[in-house]
């Protein structure tokens, strides 16, 4: 009962910290803030495969990416589009791109599924370099407008101003890792992580182990869809580097060991241990990617379970000590 | 012979030139990633700090033969190290903690790249010999990139020759297949796998000496080269250095005469090949184990 409550009065203390936020800290630091939320939303949706499936892709950039072109064609395109369908646009333009790869996919693991999606990732990538009259090459797309958030009639929400941004930013990417947070918990959740431990038992239990992948595939790609969207619009702009580019599909292989491996919440925390380290290290020092590189080394080398898996681990420590 | 032909013919030279540096990364790469089953990221960035290296030592002596020499030594050391204290202590996490740790290790060497030598272009002379053209049956080649084909050819015969035709090929390869076995032989596969891991990186440094001539010396250049030295051994397949030598040349021919035909497209035809390979053979076109 106690325990309920607490967590009733964390969730509501964690609603107020954000609705006061851009208050306490301004402007710049919501963007900071939504741009964390953002990279979040992408790696927890990428650790639906990794972590829970058990399945290592490194072209994942290709959903973002789709998601976030998905949104700017639309809006670059049809003009009066408004802003839900725009954002609906992106999830489900990566959706299809899920939808098309998924039968090639489920069929293998490991290193040739990584592969794989290394290839596509890399096709995608070049694709949208080259197919300058759709995508504008390395310019990217940029300069749509952005439609207001509205309910015609009752109220309408200017989204170039950045706090109102911010609300919606918050609203949707919060909405969508929570949606991905029940979705692990529901049965097919537990096939999930199932599949990640035994593949063949699972199929003895009666379960199809391909058509599950390809479910999680799809959901995985389309949320992550929905983080490249809120990327197009809250930059503004879309370019074949920050959407398609194999960084980009390793950033979120990375806030996940960071964060630490085989958690929900392990990506976020991974997510924002670099929004931090990169604000911090940006007002020191322009080699922010030495930083980068010297904490990957530190995190593989001395903390491999990352962020959450050493709390835990001191935690345990502290609890035994007590103990005695 | 009519212009048409030469330069089809000189085009694909050029391609098979591409291809055979390409083929001597990827080899490189074949050995680490494909055999010993190590994600190495680094490779191409070890590549392209030979690059480097090889500059600096012509700055200093101003011979490119000892660049040669010395720079891919050098860079070959450095992936012994890098292997001794670094990879094998998270070879137990698989592929994601090598992952992770050589995005790392190549992003610090990216920056001090970056911080020692600045972003510029950096030119590279090579030596009198090399310069000029050989004219044979009315078409004239460029005797460089005849040397790097002629270069490639012999690293790949010696390296065949020592896999396959002597006790050290054979154990490196025994160890391959089943480390705990060849451990239990009393042969120090630890010191084998180091071993390979130094040829490897040595062959990716020969690799970066002999494109910086061509392309010249920037930072970028893991990135251009690296990606295509990854599809030639993923598609080629895992371990498999004919495999490699095939790959490569073709991606090589399809790079030249990809700009020729389709200039804008050309780098897409590699990854619609990739794409196409790994559909139909997941483990690559000589791959057999996962």
């Amino acid at each position: 009962m106690m325990n309920k409550m607490l967590k009733w009065i964390l969730w509501l203390a964690g609603f107020v910290f954000l609705i006061l936020y851009p208050k306490l800290f301004g402007i710049y630091y919501s963007n900071v803030f939504v741009t964390f939320a953002i990279f979040a939303l992408y790696a927890t949706s990428y650790n639906l495969l990794l972590g829970y499936t058990g399945l290592l892709s490194f072209g994942h950039a290709m959903f973002f990416g789709t998601g976030a072109y998905g949104t700017a064609l639309a809006l670059t395109h049809i003009s009066g589009f408004p802003l839900i369908p725009a954002l609906l646009a992106g999830a489900l333009a990566a959706a299809i791109l899920a939808l098309i790869l998924c039968p090639i996919m489920v069929r293998v693991g490991g290193t040739a599924f990584a592969m794989l999606h290394l290839a596509f990732g890399g096709l995608m990538y070049v694709l949208a370099l080259k197919l300058r009259h759709i995508t504008g090459g390395e310019d990217g797309i940029g300069g749509f407008d952005i439609p207001p958030f509205s309910i015609p009639g009752i109220v309408s929400f200017d989204m170039t101003d950045p706090l109102q941004f911010f609300y919606f930013a918050m609203v949707v990417l919060i909405g969508s890792i929570w949606i991905l947070w029940f979705f692990t918990k529901t049965p097919f959740g537990q096939i999930m992580i199932a599949v990640r431990d035994n593949a063949k038992r699972v199929d003895y239990l009666g379960f199809r182990v391909p058509q599950t992948k390809a479910v999680i595939y799809v959901f995985s790609g389309a949320f992550c869809g929905v983080a490249g969207a809120v990327y197009a619009l809250f930059q503004n702009l879309i370019s074949a580097e920050d959407g398609f580019h194999v960084m980009t599909s390793f950033a979120p292989i990375m806030l996940t060991m960071v964060g630490g491996i085989g958690s929900f919440f392990g990506p976020i925390f991974g997510s924002a241990i670099f929004g931090i380290l990169e604000e911090l290290t940006t007002r020191y020092t322009e080699r922010v990617e030495l930083v980068f590189g010297l904490v990957l080394i530190f995190v593989i080398m001395f903390a491999p379970m990352g962020f959450v898996g050493t709390v835990k681990m001191i935690k345990e420590k502290w609890f035994t000590r007590q103990g005695v | 012979m009519d212009p048409v032909t030469a330069m089809y013919v000189a085009q694909g030279m050029h391609g098979l030139a591409y291809g055979m540096i390409l083929f001597l990364l990827a080899s490189g790469l074949t050995l680490i990633f494909g055999m010993m089953g190590i994600l190495n990221l680094a490779h191409a960035t070890f590549f392209m700090l030979s690059a480097y290296l090889c500059y600096q030592v012509i700055a200093w002596t101003g011979s490119f033969w000892l660049a040669l020499l010395i720079a891919p030594i050098v860079t070959g050391i450095i992936g012994v190290l890098l292997e001794r204290f670094l990879l094998r202590k998270v070879h137990a996490f698989g592929h994601i903690g090598e992952l992770i740790l050589t995005v790392g290790v190549s992003l610090v060497i990216l920056e001090s790249v970056k911080v020692f030598w600045g972003t510029e272009s950096l030119p590279v002379q090579i030596p009198n010999v090399l310069q000029g053209l050989v004219t044979a049956g009315g078409l004239d080649y460029p005797i460089y990139r005849l040397f790097i084909i002629g270069l490639s050819l012999v690293i790949l015969i010696v390296l065949m020759l020592i896999l396959y035709k002597t006790r050290l090929g054979m154990v490196v390869r025994a160890a391959v297949s089943d480390a705990d076995m060849v451990d239990a032989l009393g042969i120090n596969v630890p010191l084998v796998f180091m071993l390979v891991f130094g040829v490897g990186t040595w062959m990716a440094g020969v690799a970066g000496v002999a494109i910086a001539p061509i392309l010249t010396v920037f930072p970028g250049l893991a990135d251009q080269v690296g990606m295509d030295a990854f599809i030639v051994v993923v598609v080629g397949g895992f371990g498999s250095l004919g495999g490699a030598l095939l790959v490569a040349i073709i991606c090589g021919l399809l790079n030249s005469y990809g700009v020729q035909f389709v200039s804008q497209l050309a780098p897409v035809l590699m990854y619609i090949f990739m794409a196409i390979v790994l559909v139909f053979k997941p483990m690559g076109l000589f791959g057999e184990r996962e």
